[in-house]
């Protein structure tokens, strides 16, 4: 019930519907419940970087990155360079990868993943309003507020685990980049993975 | 855990697959090569024949908003070397606002491998190859991967008729490119991409649309329309909200399901098409296109078809200096209105025509050797008129007369004659308004009629240039016998339209139909002299016998036409191989419908007198190739020219092989092949 009443919350939320975000503008600002139902908005990290993910854990593609730490290490060097972590599941529900928000703390728990918080956007405003279109996809918004980053996680658009290994991490080359006040080399690049589930 | 957890969260319909660990593959994939026994130093092509499972669908080279491309590792005999993987055109697949870029049918991607010189025949080559790729439903996804064999022989290159018919199969899916470059313009939010695509091809029905290879240019999920713009196809669409954007647009254009063009395009202007819904760009748009009509029209009043009609107006125009200010006001507001209205009646047609499907341009009415003889007949009598052989009594029908009606007939009869000189100077803003909503499109055709009007409104209602005008007098008398002059030669130009159109019968029928018709309009003007009543009454049945005359009027069937170039027979590889025997130099070209640099070059080149004149001299066999509808065996023709489609252009000296000639071929060009043999 309080997802439900988190979701109705996204309608006030300034992005509009299907609304694509713009490398290197403003980001749309959000409000979602986290996994244990408090609310959570973009705005409040205003001051340090934020990554968005976006997760569907029975995704062939997030396996592969959960399942060999990769995403989790990402994570955790991402959270050691000061950024706010943001995993967010836009599945509806009915729909594979569509978790509750005890489900999702399982998840978490069970991947020993490293989100600040994981949100949960089962009507995919959000989603959309990002034009999020696979899991994972990624974002990177700098301190501003600025989205300086949208794509796929790497450059190896496979499932297969062994094509991490001297793969470029575009989240946290970008996010280095960031952090030394450089502009991002890769700004953009085409998201690999399954289409997000939305609710048709 | 992790597996558990998933499996529970899933929908029950795809409860019994468990994440991750397929109970078998969806997608079964056969490794198929077109001949298991290739020729050393040739080169084989080799299917990957996939089948999928009800309700799985696999991925075209760009997936879409979600997916990957199919991966292959090869593993091969040393020499061998495998090409690049080639897709047949995908379907769409619309989940939830994502767009995928999907085979849902049995499909078939293609490989090149190139088997080297020098192996002995008999020697085996195993091949070998890991294919990575994914497969999803509407729910979920499964990368999965097929290790797949076969065993080539070198051999003689022979293709079994079973395996031979499958692959021509799957060829016909895979995309033909379209040789000319095209444009495209990322503007206000819009992708407009313009290809060239010759007017005289069909488009089958709607549904037309664009698979992009390159990203960052469209938004796949939005809505395309892909419109026929003269000798252009162009595609629109919602772009990509990209922070760079793409220097070359790659993709396949598919007119009708499971077929396509490859197309490519640079950056360029593309001009926008008109939104269903009418909004500001499209209000400049026709604001465009309308001034540019009634600045056409002005321009056509010293064209040299519809002045005669003109003078017919000047005239009456002279004539009437005197009249009344309501009178002439009147006058010019029908003169208007009858070349507004014929015009409109004109662009209707047009229109309707067009939305029956059939690709009729502007002055279509003139392309009907009927409407021609009937002309000529109208413009005899005219002329005749001019001439003083007779007078047009008081209801006149048209004519150098006063009056509301005879100036609503001049007007009407000026905009029907002025079509034909209108294509070169319209062509842009007539195209505009063939593309325009309908409403908009009229409006263009009213503004060309308001521009062929415009002098004479003008007259009408500003006295001060009437009172310029020369006053009446004895020389109106000459001034009218002189003006039939161009009347006549106007009729001479006619009779050759017609001929051209309809040959010597057509042109025999139309000159004795104008001919009937002068003899009673002189006998007319006889008993007109005479002050008889009812002078008139020779005109009807000579009217009735000369417009019978013109019903059976037909366009010639032109053979030199449809056979391309005179004395070009039909590309079959055994004819080749006949003429070629028999010593005779050949030249062979493969064009389509669709490819516009094969229609340049056949008007410019190919078709041209002099070459004709220098192949008849050399004896030189010509052999079309006509690809418009793919045919299989011609493409296998074509690629063994390492051509991946047309134009092509080959010749044969004799004895000698084929010789490749380049893609822009000249009369020169040509006419020098048959002289090197000769020298």
């Amino acid at each position: 019930m309080r997802i439900l009443i988190g979701a109705v919350a996204c309608a006030a939320l300034s992005v509009p519907v299907s609304a694509q975000q713009v490398t290197g503008r403003p980001a749309g600002n959000f409000r979602l419940t986290d996994a244990d139902g408090k609310v959570v908005t973009l705005s409040q990290f205003r001051g340090r970087p934020v990554v968005l993910e976006w997760n569907n854990p029975g995704c062939p593609f997030v396996k592969k990155h959960y399942d060999s730490g990769n995403m989790q290490r990402t994570q955790a060097e991402a959270k050691r360079m000061g950024a706010v972590w943001l995993t967010v599941n836009s599945g509806a529900p009915g729909k594979q990868g569509h978790m509750t928000g005890a489900e999702a703390k399982g998840f978490v728990a069970t991947a020993k993943a490293q989100p600040t918080a994981y949100l949960l956007d089962p009507a995919g405003r959000v989603g959309r309003g990002y034009a999020a279109r696979t899991t994972p996809h990624m974002y990177l918004i700098d301190g501003k507020g600025t989205l300086v980053y949208q794509g796929g996680i790497d450059d190896r658009p496979t499932a297969d685990a062994a094509d991490i290994k001297g793969a470029r991490n575009h989240v946290l080359a970008a996010l280095g980049e960031v952090k030394a006040g450089k502009p991002v080399s890769v700004a953009e690049t085409k998201p690999y993975g399954c289409s997000v589930k939305y609710a048709s | 855990m992790l597996l558990t957890l998933a499996a529970a969260l899933c929908a029950p319909a795809s409860a019994q697959m468990v994440q991750g660990q397929p109970t078998g593959r969806h997608l079964t994939l056969d490794l198929v090569p077109e001949s298991a026994t290739p020729a050393a130093g040739s080169r084989v092509t080799v299917a990957l024949s996939g089948t999928l499972a009800k309700g799985w669908h696999a991925y075209w080279k760009n997936g879409g908003d979600a997916g990957i491309e199919t991966r292959l590792d090869w593993t091969l005999p040393v020499g061998v070397k495998a090409g690049e993987l080639r897709y047949p055109v995908p379907q769409r697949l619309l989940i939830a606002g994502l767009m995928n870029y999907v085979y849902e049918a049995p499909f078939a991607l293609f490989v090149d491998l190139d088997v080297p010189a020098g192996l002995a025949p008999g020697t085996r080559l195993p091949v070998r190859v890991k294919a990575d790729y994914l497969v999803c439903t509407e729910e979920i996804c499964v990368p999965e991967q097929a290790e797949l064999a076969t065993e080539l022989v070198v051999g003689d290159g022979a293709v079994v008729p079973a395996t031979r018919a499958r692959f021509d199969a799957w060829r016909a899916a895979f995309p033909r490119p379209l040789g000319s470059v095209g444009r495209f313009e990322l503007a206000g939010g819009r992708f407009r991409m313009a290809v060239p695509f010759p007017a005289s091809a069909t488009v089958p029905g709607e549904g037309g649309y664009f698979y992009p290879l390159t990203s960052g240019a469209i938004d796949y999920a939005a809505p395309q329309r892909v419109v026929r713009d003269g000798d252009r196809l162009v595609v629109e669409t919602k772009a990509a909200t990209a922070a760079q954007a793409p220097t070359t647009v790659e993709g396949v254009l598919s007119l009708e399901p499971g077929r396509g063009f490859a197309a490519r395009a640079e950056p360029g202007q593309v001009a926008a098409l008109p939104a269903q819904e009418a909004g500001p760009a499209l209000g400049g748009a026709i604001a465009l296109a309308l001034l540019g009509a009634v600045l056409g029209g002005l321009l056509l009043n010293v064209m040299p078809c519809v002045f005669p009609i003109l003078s017919l107006k000047a005239l009456s125009l002279a004539r009437g200096g005197g009249a009344g200010e309501r009178e002439a006001r009147r006058e010019a507001l029908a003169y208007t209105a009858g070349v507004v209205l014929v015009c409109v009646a004109l662009g209707a047609v047009l229109l309707a025509v067009r939305a029956g499907g059939s690709a009729a341009g502007w002055a279509f009415q003139l392309q009907d050797p009927r409407v021609i003889a009937a002309l000529l007949v109208l413009v005899t009598a005219i002329a005749l008129n001019l001439a003083g052989l007779f007078e047009v009594p008081t209801p006149a029908w048209a004519g150098e007369r006063g009056g509301t009606g005879g100036a609503f007939a001049t007007g009407a009869l000026a905009a029907f004659v002025a079509t034909p000189c209108s294509g070169p100077f319209m062509g842009a803003a007539l195209g505009a308004a063939l593309v325009l909503p309908a409403a908009a499109a009229m409006a263009v055709f009213a503004g060309l009629g308001l521009g062929i009007a415009l002098p004479f409104l003008l007259l009408g209602f500003v006295p001060a240039l009437r009172r310029r005008l020369p006053r009446p007098g004895p020389w109106l008398g000459t001034a009218r016998r002189v003006l039939s002059v161009p009347m006549f030669l106007t009729a001479l130009a006619l009779v050759w339209v017609l001929a051209r159109q309809a040959g010597a019968d057509g042109t025999v029928l139309g000159l004795g139909a104008a001919m009937v018709l002068a003899l009673a309009l002189w006998w007319a003007g006889r008993r007109q002299e005479r002050g008889l009543n009812r002078a008139w009454w020779p005109v009807l049945p000579a009217a009735l016998v000369a417009v019978a005359a013109l019903l059976p009027v037909r366009p010639e069937a032109r053979a030199a036409d449809i056979a391309g170039l005179a004395g070009g027979e039909a590309f079959t590889e055994a004819r080749l191989a006949t003429l070629r025997a028999e010593k005779r130099p050949v030249f062979a070209y493969f064009t389509a419908d669709w490819c516009l640099t094969c229609k340049v070059n056949e008007k410019a080149a190919i078709e041209t007198d002099a070459v004709a004149a220098a192949f008849r001299r050399a004896n030189v066999a010509v052999l079309v190739g006509d690809w418009t509808d793919g045919d299989p065996a011609m493409g296998r023709f074509i690629e063994r020219h390492n051509r991946a489609g047309v134009p092509l252009y080959l010749w044969y000296a004799p004895g000698r092989d084929g010789q490749l000639l380049p893609q822009l071929l000249t009369p020169s060009m040509l006419t020098a092949l048959t002289e090197e043999r000769a020298g």
